[in-house]
């Protein structure tokens, strides 16, 4: 089967297309920009080039869409991706959403749960792109969108490496009720598994399927937190207050955030600044979203990674940074 | 699902499968355990999110004696969240032989053992936020930081440990969590004014409801727990009395007897050789950031030996109220106690002090300002503004020298005891009245204890514990009953004609009402109770669950 994965040098895309390569997959790494050396099939593509984009999905039987970025190569990049898509004769389409098309929504969440997207601009984002992707479906196209939670494991800066530097710096530790929420983390390699399950599946033409992933033992923030606050050395933790969770991420963060960009600008090293705390992220922690992810369990027999060996994997890869 | 009683209509009647009276620590746990598992589960609390006066005064009762018990209305708040808005927050379960039946103290004996709770245990220290469940301080700290540097002793530990929870509110801490269960409905305001029997006696049909502005409503409910604490469960058991003539599980006459609480005082004078940093008297703080400081106790065997209750030390500074400590902070103080909750300065206040005295506690903070100072800083910044609390008063230690702050076991003593009044609440309930008392065995239980302490100092050859016998049963009452601390009065057991409730918490000979409280303790141990409390009230929801058919908790509503 040859598949052309779109944005092949992010956390998810990298591990998928080695994952891939070696489940013996013809793949198509594209990318805007950055290539590396040792990754065979690599194209540099821009997934809003519309004629490019359906010149290579015209060689392609399936194609998987893992693009970050900003609301732009979210959505837009969605919208086009299914226009080129039409226009090569309809390849199977692997979405990667995400769990904040949920938004605020808090409880059991299922894959039929109403959509928020109202949430900010990366749940409105990727809304938006999820509704290309029913219009890919009514068009006659068959799509597999998968809805992970936070995915963690080796690479992950945003689960792993920044809650880390965080807590080194107690910034993060206890956080009492508003670390309630649980974590709903996913190990980046069952997220990768997950979507060759989704490539290889059989689909019926205007089928559109939808799985969460989540790994069901995944603890609350709270014992998240701890867990990884003990294993790199950053204790005693300390309990926070909502008071200083706000005022780091409303006053000191942005702060943080504006020196980061003027450094970029100037192309002088950021390396040195602190580890920004982002609302957003104080949000989620205090938000008791349980992300459901037996639909794809009982779908695919799947058995995911548990907490403890998706941590030890994090924790492995953290201590070589 | 959290409403409030004044938007159900009177006269309803609400059907569930669970109903918990009381959303303190035991009714909140046993809530949170519930959830989850396919039943319905109805959860009363009498008061709301903030303490309100008129509620709080259906607490109102008597005490025989005051100088040996604080009214009724104090150690206890009627709001959600119960008494964990005002608790001091240590935690530390109970020891194996607690539950031992003792010959040497009549009464004692659980019919379940340590190993019965101890896997509850874990998940009750979670609950309270007191950290991991890891009560040596040897394991926790390692054996590089003792209590005194070079101690060693057969019959004497100091590797004991509390940890102190925040102190966690669990009403704040887990209100979303019982507003997000679908399963859960808590309804505020709504207080139990009578458990309904049918003619054998011996099945509950409802519970009658009122709220304060006259709203009735009834609940059908499969399964009764009554979570009220160790008072107040005594007080609605006595006050159901239609079918059941002396109340209910009262055929006996043992509910509300054997009421314990805690023999306490802060006497003698320990003294430690060498340097001050041979000693560490303050609280070390565990990875999990929770304040943990290692105790005195006597080890099991020493016990059975000299045949006395369980007791610890926590090692504590001179008496306050006599200025010539010259401690600036103590001072300060006892200057302050009048701005302290009643709660927090009950020990502070001992007899009329003169103005000589005030005085010369004056002199003492001015004569010290830099520890006053440091000590008023570290309490701003750890106490009062901090989430989680310094726990309490640890003071520099200057001379090696300490009084003992002991915390002991009571006998149980079955004409210590909660009784109603015919005087009734706004509600129509019996007020109650608190006649707490001790015996000549609790304070000579303590003496032998300490006289093992004594001997034990001098052996070790590190420093000296002496204390004034003659004086012992003034400095253990001079307070009276350790505050909030309500244990016994619906004691477990096997045999009804010596207990109000069995090994699973149901109330003997009615088959559908339990009691989770530490009212069911039938002995008091060294220890606080809530961490018990919690972790029993854990086992009795795994039990009701089971009793209902009902799975183990799904993914999303565990703890």
């Amino acid at each position: 089967m040859k598949v052309l994965v779109l944005g092949a040098t992010g956390h998810v895309g990298s591990r998928l297309v080695s994952y891939l390569h070696r489940k013996d997959y013809e793949v198509n790494a594209a990318s805007r920009g950055r290539l590396s050396a040792n990754t065979p099939g690599q194209i540099k593509l821009d997934s809003l080039d519309l004629e490019g984009l359906t010149h290579t999905l015209k060689q392609v039987d399936a194609v998987v869409n893992c693009v970050a970025g900003n609301k732009d190569s979210i959505a837009k990049g969605a919208e086009i991706l299914v226009q080129a898509a039409i226009a090569a004769g309809l390849p199977k389409i692997i979405h990667l959403s995400t769990m904040s098309v949920y938004g605020g929504h808090q409880g059991n969440i299922t894959e039929t749960h109403a959509f928020d997207p109202n949430y900010g601009w990366y749940a409105s984002a990727k809304c938006e792109a999820e509704s290309h992707m029913e219009k890919y479906a009514a068009a006659g196209g068959q799509v597999v969108t998968f809805r992970p939670g936070c995915v963690h494991g080796p690479g992950s800066h945003l689960w792993v490496s920044r809650p880390a530097n965080l807590l080194k710096s107690y910034r993060l530790g206890d956080l009492g009720d508003a670390g309630d929420g649980w974590s709903n983390l996913v190990h980046v390699d069952d997220v990768v598994k997950a979507i060759e399950l989704g490539l290889s599946a059989p689909a019926q033409a205007g089928e559109s399927v939808h799985y969460n992933l989540s790994s069901p033992d995944s603890p609350r923030w709270n014992q998240y937190l701890f867990d990884l606050a003990e294993a790199i050395g950053a204790t005693p933790i300390k309990r926070l207050s909502r008071q200083q969770l706000l005022l780091d991420s409303k006053v000191l963060s942005p702060a943080i955030k504006i020196a980061q960009i003027a450094c970029n600008k100037l192309k002088l090293n950021s390396k040195w600044l602190p580890e920004p705390l982002p609302p957003s992220l104080v949000r989620l922690f205090d938000q008791q979203i349980y992300l459901n992810s037996e639909k794809f369990s009982k779908k695919y027999d799947f058995a995911y990674q548990t907490y403890t060996q998706s941590l030890q994997d994090s924790l492995n890869w953290y201590q070589k940074l | 699902m959290i409403k409030n009683i004044s938007s159900i209509p009177s006269d309803s009647i609400i059907q569930t499968d669970i109903c918990i009276i009381g959303s303190g620590a035991a009714g909140t746990a046993a809530a949170l355990s519930l959830t989850g598992r396919g039943l319905k589960i109805t959860l009363l609390e009498s008061g709301t999110d903030k303490l309100d006066k008129n509620t709080q005064a259906l607490y109102a009762g008597t005490v025989v004696d005051e100088r040996l018990h604080s009214p009724p209305d104090k150690y206890r708040h009627r709001r959600f969240g119960g008494s964990t808005a005002i608790w001091g927050g240590r935690c530390m379960p109970f020891d194996p032989i607690d539950f031992e039946k003792r010959d040497y103290i009549p009464g004692s004996g659980w019919p379940i053992t340590f190993q019965d709770l101890a896997s509850y245990f874990p998940k009750a220290n979670q609950l309270l936020e007191a950290g991991q469940y890891r009560y040596d301080a040897d394991d926790v700290f390692g054996m590089d930081k003792p209590l005194f540097k070079g101690f060693r002793s057969d019959n004497v530990l100091t590797n004991n440990m509390e940890r102190f929870s925040c102190p966690t509110n669990v009403g704040s801490r887990y209100r979303r969590r019982l507003e997000l269960a679908e399963d859960i409905e808590v309804i505020l305001g709504a207080n139990c004014t009578g458990i309904r029997l049918d003619a054998t006696g011996a099945h509950v049909t409802h519970l009658d409801i009122s709220s304060l502005d006259g709203i009735k409503i009834k609940v059908v409910a499969k399964e009764v727990i009554i979570a009220t604490g160790g008072i107040e469960a005594a007080r609605l058991l006595l006050a159901s009395n239609d079918v059941c003539k002396t109340g209910i599980g009262n055929e006996h006459d043992l509910v509300g007897r054997f009421y314990q609480c805690h023999i306490a005082g802060n006497l003698g004078k320990l003294t430690i050789f060498g340097p001050t940093s041979n000693v560490r008297h303050g609280y070390e703080v565990s990875a999990e950031g929770i304040y943990c400081r290692r105790r005195i106790s006597l080890t099991e065997e020493t016990q059975r030996k000299i045949k006395a209750g369980n007791m610890v030390a926590r090692l504590h500074f001179p008496k306050i109220v006599d200025p010539s400590h010259k401690i600036g902070v103590l001072s300060g103080l006892f200057l302050a106690k009048n701005f302290i909750s009643y709660e927090y300065g009950k020990r502070l206040k001992d007899g009329h002090a003169s103005l000589t005295t005030y005085l010369k506690h004056f002199k003492n903070i001015i004569l010290d300002p830099i520890d006053t100072v440091k000590f008023l800083y570290h309490w701003l910044t750890k106490r009062t503004l901090a989430k989680r609390k310094f726990p309490s008063v640890i003071l520099r230690n200057k001379i090696n020298q300490f009084t003992l702050e002991i915390h002991g076991e009571q006998y149980p003593n079955p004409n210590s005891r909660i009784s109603l009044l015919d005087e009734k609440d706004t509600l129509g309930m019996p007020k109650t009245k608190v006649d707490w008392q001790y015996m000549p065995e609790d304070i000579e239980s303590i003496r032998r204890s300490l006289n093992v302490l004594s001997e034990e100092f001098r052996n070790s050859g590190i420093g000296t514990f002496e204390f004034d016998s003659t004086q012992l049963e003034e400095d253990l009452t001079r307070f009276g009953a350790y505050g909030g601390h309500h244990i016994g009065t619906t004691r477990m057991g096997t045999d009804p004609e010596s207990s109000v409730v069995d090994a699973n918490c149901k109330v003997h000979h009615v088959h559908n009402l339990y009691i989770a409280s530490s009212a069911v303790f039938p002995t008091s141990g060294q220890a606080n109770p809530t961490l018990t409390i919690t972790a029993l009230s854990l086992r009795l929801a795994d039990h009701i669950a089971q009793k209902l058919s009902a799975p183990s908790q799904l993914n999303h509503s565990r703890i």
